[in-house]
């Protein structure tokens, strides 16, 4: 499958960053304007599945309490782990445990909307915390921005993709190159959206993500040769969030957002 | 999404700032989600429920309902022992979106105590809460 190209020249990892920097897509940020609300971003390291999970309860918490007034957004990388959606996906692991378990790749549930998926390193996962309701928006609605910012963030790498009439999600002709998966408790929802920049693909062959046989997983480095890194990734993807749901972003340390739980 | 004044909002049941409803006039008493909860959620595709003959408190959460790859928690209205489960949802999870007040109950539950049905809105508290959120 050919990877669909701004220029019929191909591209070079450079001709690419040109590109972008032409846009000023990463020192550049969304002016202030009245209708921009102030949410907090949080950029974390490669982190435990659970932790994280852990931390966005929290985070909710102090949002149905009151006590975090701003919308909080997540951004994260997880260590190898499988995880499943509430209504499950084991019967979608086609590998045994035993296997994963040699590979020290552990098997989590979680309260999250979907089907088994895979995260790892190289794989960028937005967390918004959000209030649907006090943002005025419907769940498909949520959805579809979401999806929105992807397809956006993969069109700025030169990389087409679009959604599945049959399941939520982004995709190449190659496969699956992000995942949603939602939870909403009290009118607050958080988990989010995943999206593969150059993580290892061979898990996702244990799997049929997101409970769809055949389905290949794809990133942003197999559909364009490039190993670009979060740090470029995630500029892109802030930069159309902010666009996309309104927001004026106030930066926020880890240490920061924990003191406020 | 639905306006407010578009939202059909029965006047003889009680409803959460969660949007769940119940309704005070069946024995057992018969409980939902509102018509605004269904129209938020969009397409319903599954649904859970919980066992009967298992009690919970008011605010414990009781079941969720999966839209479009998210999942939404639903809360006690008032506390009280599940008596029967709406078992169509199933196989007709969108039941909850055509009729939320008639086909798509979810569940009836045995109330504990009477009196926390006072803490819940009547249909026009209710609709000034929307307008609130809105």
């Amino acid at each position: 499958m050919l990877v669909v190209r701004r220029s019929d020249e191909g591209c070079s990892a450079t001709q690419i960053l040109d590109f972008l920097r032409s846009r000023q897509y990463w020192m550049d940020r969304k002016p202030m304007t009245s209708t921009a609300a102030p949410w907090y971003f949080v950029t974390l390291p490669i982190m435990d599945y659970g932790k994280v999970r852990e931390l966005q309860h929290q985070v909710v918490s102090g949002k149905t309490a009151g006590t975090i007034d701003a919308d909080v957004v997540i951004w994260v990388e997880h260590d190898p782990v499988f995880t499943l959606g509430r209504h499950g996906g084991e019967e979608n692991l086609i590998v045994s445990r035993d296997f994963l378990l040699r590979r020290n790749i552990p098997v989590v549930s979680s309260e999250r909307g979907g089907n088994i998926t895979y995260h790892g390193p190289g794989q960028l996962v937005t967390y918004p915390i959000v209030d649907l309701q006090k943002a005025g928006l419907r769940v498909p609605e949520y959805v579809h921005l979401l999806e929105q910012m992807m397809i956006q963030t993969a069109m700025d790498f030169s990389v087409q993709a679009e959604r599945s009439p049959v399941n939520p999600g982004v995709y190449t002709g190659n496969g699956k190159l992000g995942s949603v998966g939602i939870a909403v408790r009290h009118g607050i929802a958080f988990h989010g959206v995943a999206l593969n920049v150059n993580t290892s693909l061979a898990p996702f062959q244990w799997i049929h993500p997101c409970g769809l046989k055949g389905m290949a997983a794809t990133s942003l480095e197999k559909e364009t040769g490039f190993a670009f890194t979060r740090e470029e990734v995630q500029a892109v993807v802030q930069r159309h969030f902010c666009g996309l749901f309104g927001v004026e972003p106030v930066l926020l340390e880890f240490k920061e957002l924990k003191k406020m739980l | 999404m639905k306006e407010i004044s578009e939202l059909n909002l029965p006047k003889n049941i009680l409803y959460t700032k969660d949007h769940e409803w119940i309704d005070t006039t069946s024995d057992p008493m018969r409980v939902g989600i509102s018509d605004y909860a269904q129209d938020q959620l969009g397409e319903i595709v599954f649904v859970e429920l919980p066992e009967a003959g298992t009690s919970r408190n008011r605010g414990d959460q009781f079941g969720t309902v999966e839209s479009v790859k998210a999942v939404s928690e639903t809360f006690m209205p008032v506390g009280g022992e599940v008596i029967n489960i709406n078992t169509d949802l199933s196989d007709r999870p969108e039941l909850m979106n055509e009729s939320p007040y008639e086909k798509g109950w979810m569940m009836e539950i045995r109330v504990t105590d009477p009196e926390e049905l006072k803490t819940l809105m009547d249909r026009d508290a209710y609709r000034k809460f929307l307008e609130g959120i809105r």
